[in-house]
């Protein structure tokens, strides 16, 4: 029981660094784009600034996702089936949001 | 742009809920960018706010992860509608929205000023959902039960449907629920909606950027800002007693209301 308990535990937290690591990779890479893309911008440097900016906020969006995806990969890996596939259910909503969104 | 972000940003993360039921107003009245846009705009932050404040707080036990996996299911199925019903509603219309669920949130946290969900017996079974944490305000180990799921499930998805909507987090109606009706203590659920909300903002944020209705220019400077406010925020929420927090969230949703309702006519 006491076993049990400590195996959740240490494996939730194996988790939560995980998606910890993501998420500050994510929002440090993301704010770079976006912080020299308005320098860039106030530089009148048009066409880096678009890019840059795009993909600041494309790494922004990306995030989220990305965790989702490593709690995906977790769950099933620790044939967690139940909330391994509640988790793939959200992935599939995130997709379906993309295909909307270029459809 | 990058003040306005500041502000909103940090009055956002003292309440756990983001900032953009104070940003949308702003972009939106202040600065005159129709909602829609101002919406996008928003949930760009929301996102940014969510990913920057579940990495400083994950691990320190308030993040319910498992909770908001389940919970994530109901909110981003939400977030995909409104998402993709954004187009159908009238400008005014969103405004009325908008009032009526910043009143119902005040309403919500304002009930529940005097009464804590905190069960101080470490030693009890919380169940698969339920969690615990440490809080120097009660100066000690906090456990607590998740009862009522069903119940929210439904307030996860109606608070992605309107967090797509009108570009706010979710949290002003995910917070009061999980804490009035589901038992989880006030910390730990602005903890987790935090988290929760930049999946849901995701999915709405999505499909606004590929139907050409949020500009990186504008977002940029906002998305800024709010992360810089959003840190001072965390740190003064954790000197605050959770009533006066309560209170004045309360207080502050009834101003944001009044605005667009007056705003919407």
């Amino acid at each position: 029981m006491l076993g049990a308990f400590m195996n959740d535990a240490s494996r939730t937290s194996t988790l939560e660094r995980q998606v910890g690591r993501i998420l500050t990779t994510g929002i440090v890479a993301s704010s770079v784009c976006l912080a020299v893309g308005l320098v860039l911008a106030l530089a009148g440097r048009e066409v880096a600034t678009a890019t840059l900016l795009k993909a600041g906020t494309g790494i922004l969006l990306a995030t989220p996702a990305a965790r989702v995806v490593a709690a995906a990969i977790d769950y099933l890996r620790q044939r967690d089936w139940l909330f391994g596939g509640l988790v793939l259910v959200v992935l599939a909503e995130l997709l379906a949001s993309l295909f909307a969104a270029v459809g | 742009m990058l003040v306005v972000g500041a502000a909103a940003g940090s009055v956002g993360a003292l309440f756990g809920i983001g900032g953009g039921v104070f940003l949308v107003p702003i972009l939106n009245v202040a600065f005159g960018i129709p909602l829609r846009n101002a919406a996008a705009i928003s949930l760009t932050t929301v996102v940014a706010t969510s990913s920057s404040v579940a990495a400083g707080r994950i691990g320190t036990q308030l993040i319910n992860l498992r909770l908001a996996m389940v919970l994530e299911v109901a909110t981003v199925a939400g977030g995909l509608t409104g998402g993709l019903t954004a187009h159908l509603f009238s400008e005014s219309s969103l405004q009325r929205t908008f009032g009526i669920v910043a009143l119902a949130a005040a309403a919500g946290v304002g009930s529940r000023v005097n009464r804590r969900n905190v069960i101080l017996d470490s030693t009890i079974d919380v169940g698969r959902l339920g969690g615990r944490f440490h809080e120097d305000e009660s100066g000690g180990e906090i456990a607590y039960r998740v009862i009522r799921l069903p119940l929210a499930l439904v307030a996860s998805f109606v608070a992605g449907t309107i967090s797509s909507l009108l570009g706010v987090g979710g949290g002003v109606v995910k917070v009061p629920a999980l804490n009035a009706w589901c038992g989880v203590p006030l910390r730990a659920a602005a903890a987790t909606s935090a988290f929760m909300i930049g999946v849901t903002a995701t999915s709405g944020a999505i499909i606004y950027f590929g139907r050409g209705d949020l500009a990186p220019l504008m977002a940029a400077p906002v998305v800024l800002g709010v992360q810089l406010g959003s840190r001072a925020g965390l740190r003064l929420a954790e000197r605050l007693p959770a009533r006066w927090l309560k209170l004045s969230l309360s207080i502050v949703l009834v101003a944001v209301a009044a605005t667009m309702f007056v705003r919407s006519f």
